[in-house]
């Protein structure tokens, strides 16, 4: 062992008794937890309020993504960066003064081997130089989703606050169970049409971000199939056809969802959500479109922008196309031989 | 079996000479330029990032002049360098480009045993033996190396250079003069004769040049046409520049990760402002500002191409690397709307500001 | 007695400006003209006009360019110095309010915010990819309401509950406005949402995480319009503060670096005088094939011979150029 190694534990030890002193201190007055509804927050939030609902930690979460809190993201954050990674700093600037501690953990890995983009690396970098005045931040990492090491992290997570190991254990195993009965994916019945609606929850799934696609598109009479319906096993059937396995994990999980979907012939027509400059989707958007080269297929770019006008009109004419493909029969395609594709930027 | 790879800067240049050794036909890449970059970025989709274009341009080039495999390196960090080999085939051949992808990935993707069939596979069609093999290669890795070292000898000398541009002429008459040779032995005694050249320039030592840390994405540090050739603009305003990351930086780089002692130094300058791997060289960059920073360095410019996620973070991030007596870092995103005008404004406004900046704290002093 | 005179050209892409400042910084005349994308013709207009104000007893004796055009006034009409704008824009204000520490620039196609300390630039951004935060974005949206640009501003003021525009990206903004005006939203509602967004992304993406210290100045050709000057001041909560010169600064800032220069240097300008404005200028591209970087060079001709030429990476086409011009020198000094 080097020296600076050495340092760096006696450093990390003295970090770490300083922070379980000062978490005593937050202990005695009551202590609130508060959960930036961001990014991948609805993949873990059931689980995360239930752990520190269940430890007696007041829980506040930030409201529903709305103008306000994007416009405090947009003036909080690089400007280079993606629209959901704003949006995640409005939300963590609306906590700031609400809450004593906030809940950002570092998404790593969520398999091995299967990371997530750079951005999620940094997340807590970038939170921290861009928003002043900040509570203390749990940011502990997160390499994968097996119990195992969920236990682990949530150990680690807590053990902040307090040392009894025994109320971890009883509010983790419950935070499990909560969190294992909830399923995300999304699967319309009883539509005439149906189309996979592929995209990074943190899009799909926030109504703001994503003008209400959803609504919009039940509305116009189509229904809705998202990835995370489709079973692990058949997206690491499809996503086996790449030429290596993707080390970003949604992509893998999207490109495999859309693919089997295509296969299984049960959807009309994919609609890709991305965000502007989104790294991943600019590669996966392209590769999936080239996999499913005869189904309908359309990208919806979101931006923060307040026209809905534009994306109504796009879901109106994507469902229109869908009506007309059925009415006409599935190899039919008004635009000559290669099915419309559309991309739409706002 | 004919070779192409993409333009990397001195990489080619190495690949050149290797190919060159070991007898295998092979194409050697157009210096990139904009025109490749146009054609590249019609073939591509539309937000990816500016390497991905400029590769694109520069194989259909290729392919056109007869290339039929294509060599890529892969790479494991999470950003989209390493899917470039999943799309680049699937839309060169969509728009007609007929060619093998070859990538030599990390063992840790796609196995030992994988990895050593493919370098196999190039290596078999040579007719030299194993020893002249593997001469070639450390020759290659020995041309890369005095070419890197040259630039980095050349870049440093024009800040304290008598006769003004004399380090940047050579320089140049250098590289245009390795373009001509084939033979690796002739490169490799070009390069030995311009390292002279250039340690025998005349210098006033007593010159207090500006200096600036370049920093950024790898593809921009490595090939001069992805930042607009900004070091040979600096080397015009007698400027110091330095960069950590050359591709025989990189390489070995490589060759220390599997026993964690890789740049050592400059990971425990990041690890305060970036405790874990970002992907890309986003730690590198924060260290690596961070060390110039400590050695007295005027400034930082840090490059990528637009939507580059790691350097993104590390922009994020560098506030704290700059609080605590201020260091100015201009970041400039490169994409092929680019426009040189407004480039360059703001490249000569930083030097400006650098400049007026040490005026100031000489009155003071 | 003559007058010494000093002459700053700011070759933009929408405007082309001419001041002559006096040996005190005092601007005796100011010229802005469009360069309506011909800039040696409005190069040469310029410098005539200028010729006909010049009294007898004045004398040019230094000349400084800025602006992206600054090479191209440089050949023409010979510059001692070379600025880029960001300098030349931090140089007048310094002149104007000594201790300026925040400079606002808004130009036909670029914007700027520059930090100042002590009278020297601490820092700066610039934005040169977004045509939402330019004067001709504004220009060319009050063309599209028909309303005359000077008057902008004032429907702005006339506003009782502005509209929200996004003003990310001049495309964007422009459909938005359109569907807000078909929603049947009053004109001035518009133009002054069409403000406040022109301020926000200004703050969004060149001062963002900056503080923006007063005195705060306000210029280029923009800071005609009380409408963003007033959007500006609600959104820093802070008074901003208009030169009288505001539309030409970059070329006063030129002028006033030019006269550093020549008294620092002692040297006898480098301008070719009136009587050089007469030649035929010309300019041409073209493609050179000397090596593999396919360089595209500018050729600058006077009366069919080859004045300057740049764009090239090793430099051999504008050494050529230089040589012939100490040449020339020598020859005159012999």
């Amino acid at each position: 062992m080097r020296r600076a190694d050495l340092n760096d534990f006696s450093a990390c030890i003295f970090e770490y008794f300083r922070r379980m002193q000062r978490s005593i201190e937050i202990m005695k007055s009551e202590t609130t937890v508060g959960i930036p509804k961001g990014l991948l927050f609805s993949y873990y939030h059931i689980f995360a309020e239930t752990l520190f609902d269940r430890l007696g930690f007041n829980v506040v979460i930030s409201p529903d993504t709305n103008k306000d809190i994007l416009e405090q993201g947009v003036k909080n954050c690089v400007d280079d960066a993606c629209l959901p990674i704003k949006v995640f700093h409005g939300h963590v600037n609306w906590l700031k003064t609400r809450c004593d501690v906030i809940l950002m953990p570092r998404f790593l890995s969520l398999e091995k081997g299967k990371k997530l983009c750079p951005m999620f690396c940094g997340l807590t970098e970038m939170v921290k130089n861009s928003i002043t005045h900040l509570p203390s931040i749990i940011d502990t990492p997160v390499f994968s989703l097996r119990t195992k090491d969920m236990y682990i992290w949530s150990l680690k997570a807590c053990g902040i606050f307090r040392q009894n190991r025994r109320d971890i254990d009883k509010a983790f195993s419950y935070a499990l169970l909560r969190q294992k009965e909830s399923s995300l994916g999304i699967c319309d019945t009883g539509y005439p049409l149906r189309v996979a609606l592929i995209g990074h929850a943190y899009i799909v799934h926030d109504a703001f971000v994503s003008m209400n696609v959803i609504r919009r598109l039940r509305a116009a009479g189509v229904g809705v199939v998202t990835a995370e319906s489709v079973s692990e096993n058949r997206i690491s059937q499809e996503s086996g056809r790449l030429f290596k396995p993707p080390f970003w994990y949604f992509a893998q999980a999207y490109f495999g969802a859309a693919v089997s979907l295509y296969r299984q012939g049960t959807v009309d027509g994919l609609i890709y959500l991305s965000s502007f400059s989104c790294g991943v989707d600019s590669v996966f958007a392209e590769l999936i479109r080239l996999e499913t080269e005869d189904l309908p297929f359309m990208v919806l770019k979101f931006d923060e922008h307040t026209g809905e006008a534009a994306v109504d009109t796009r879901i109106e004419a994507f469902a229109d196309m869908l009506k007309r493909r059925v009415q006409y029969g599935h190899h039919f395609s008004a635009y000559g031989q290669r099915q419309p594709c559309g991309e739409s930027v706002f | 079996m004919v070779i192409t790879f993409p333009p990397m800067g001195n990489v080619s240049l190495a690949a050149r000479a290797f190919f060159e050794a070991v007898q295998i036909p092979y194409v050697s890449p157009q210096k990139a330029n904009k025109q490749m970059l146009q054609a590249g970025a019609a073939l591509s989709p539309d937000e990816i990032c500016l390497p991905f274009k400029v590769f694109m341009g520069s194989f259909a080039d290729s392919i056109k002049a007869g290339a039929d495999t294509v060599l890529l390196t892969g790479s494991c960090g999470p950003c989209r360098f390493g899917e470039y080999c999943e799309l680049q085939p699937k839309l060169l051949k969509k728009n007609g480009f007929n060619a093998e992808m070859l990538v030599i990935d990390a063992p840790k993707a796609i196995g030992r045993k994988e990895l050593c069939r493919r370098i196999r596979s190039i290596l078999e069609t040579s007719p030299v033996s194993g020893a002249s093999k593997f001469k070639a290669f450390r020759q290659a890795l020995h041309i890369l190396s005095l070419a890197d070292g040259l630039n980095e000898k050349a870049r440093e000398a024009a800040g304290y250079e008598k006769n003004r541009g004399e380090s940047k002429r050579l320089l140049e008459a250098c590289f245009k003069q390795l373009d001509s040779v084939r033979l690796p032995d002739d490169m490799q005694a070009i390069l030995l004769r311009y390292h002279e050249k250039i340690d025998f320039i005349r210098k006033d030592i007593n010159k207090k040049p500006i200096r600036i840390a370049l920093i950024g994405e790898i593809y921009s540090m490595i090939e001069p046409f992805a930042n607009l050739f900004i070091e040979d603009l600096l080397m015009e305003y007698g400027i110091v520049s330095k960069r950590l990351i050359t591709p025989s930086w990189w390489i070995k780089d490589l060759a220390e990760k599997p026993f964690g002692v890789h740049s050592a130094q400059i990971m425990k300058a990041a690890k305060p402002h970036l405790p874990y791997n970002a992907g890309g060289h986003a730690k590198e960059s924060l260290g690596f500002a961070q060390l110039c920073k400590n050695d007295g360095f005027d400034g930082a410019i840090q490059i990528y191409p637009l939507g580059c996620m790691p350097e993104i973070v590390a922009k994020a991030v560098l506030p704290s690397v700059q609080k605590e007596h201020g260091f100015p870092v201009l970041t400039l995103i490169i994409d092929e709307m680019t426009g040189e005008a407004g480039y360059l404004t703001r490249i000569e406004a930083f030097i400006d500001m650098l400049a007026e900046k040490r005026k100031r704290e000489a009155r003071t002093a | 007695m003559t007058q010494g005179l000093f002459l700053g050209v700011d070759v933009g892409s929408v405007s082309t400006n001419i001041v002559l400042a006096d040996s005190d910084g005092n601007v005796i005349e100011k010229l802005y003209l469009r360069t309506n994308g011909r800039p040696i013709k409005a190069i040469i207009n310029g410098m005539t006009a200028i010729k006909s104000v010049l009294g007898e007893n004045a004398r040019i004796i230094g000349t400084g360019t800025t602006g992206s055009g600054r090479r191209l006034a440089d050949a023409i009409i010979g510059a001692d110095v070379v600025k880029n704008e960001i300098t030349a824009h931090a140089a007048a204000a310094c002149h104007v309010v000594p201790n300026v520490r925040t400079i606002i620039e808004i130009g036909g196609q670029d914007s700027k915010l520059i930090l100042m300390n002590g009278g020297v630039v601490c820092d700066f951004s610039m934005n040169t990819v977004c045509a939402a935060g330019t004067g001709s974005f504004l220009d060319r949206q009050a063309s599209r309401l028909e309303i005359p640009i000077e008057e902008l501003g004032g429907y702005a003021l006339r506003s009782k509950s502005p509209v929200r525009i996004a003003g990310r990206c001049a495309v964007f903004a422009e459909s938005d406005m359109i569907s807000k005006q078909q929603a049947g939203h009053s004109n001035e509602d518009i133009i002054a949402g069409l403000c406040d967004a022109l301020v926000r992304n200004y703050m969004a993406t060149l001062a963002k995480g900056k503080e923006l210290c007063p005195p705060i100045l306000f210029q280029g050709g923009v800071a005609a319009n009380v409408g963003i000057r007033t959007a500006f001041e609600k959104a820093l909560n802070k008074k901003i503060v208009i030169p009288q010169h505001y539309d030409v600064m970059g070329a006063y800032g030129a002028a006033l670096l030019a006269r550093d220069e020549i008294t620092v240097s002692c040297r006898p300008t480098a301008f070719n005088g009136f009587e050089a404005l007469k030649r035929e200028f010309s300019s041409e591209s073209l493609s050179c094939d000397g090596c593999a970087n396919m360089c595209e060079v500018v050729r600058i001709t006077a009366d069919g011979k080859c004045i300057a030429h740049w764009g090239d990476r090793c430099g051999k086409w504008g050494a050529a150029v230089q040589e012939r011009e100490t040449g020339k020198k020598e020859a005159l000094r012999q």
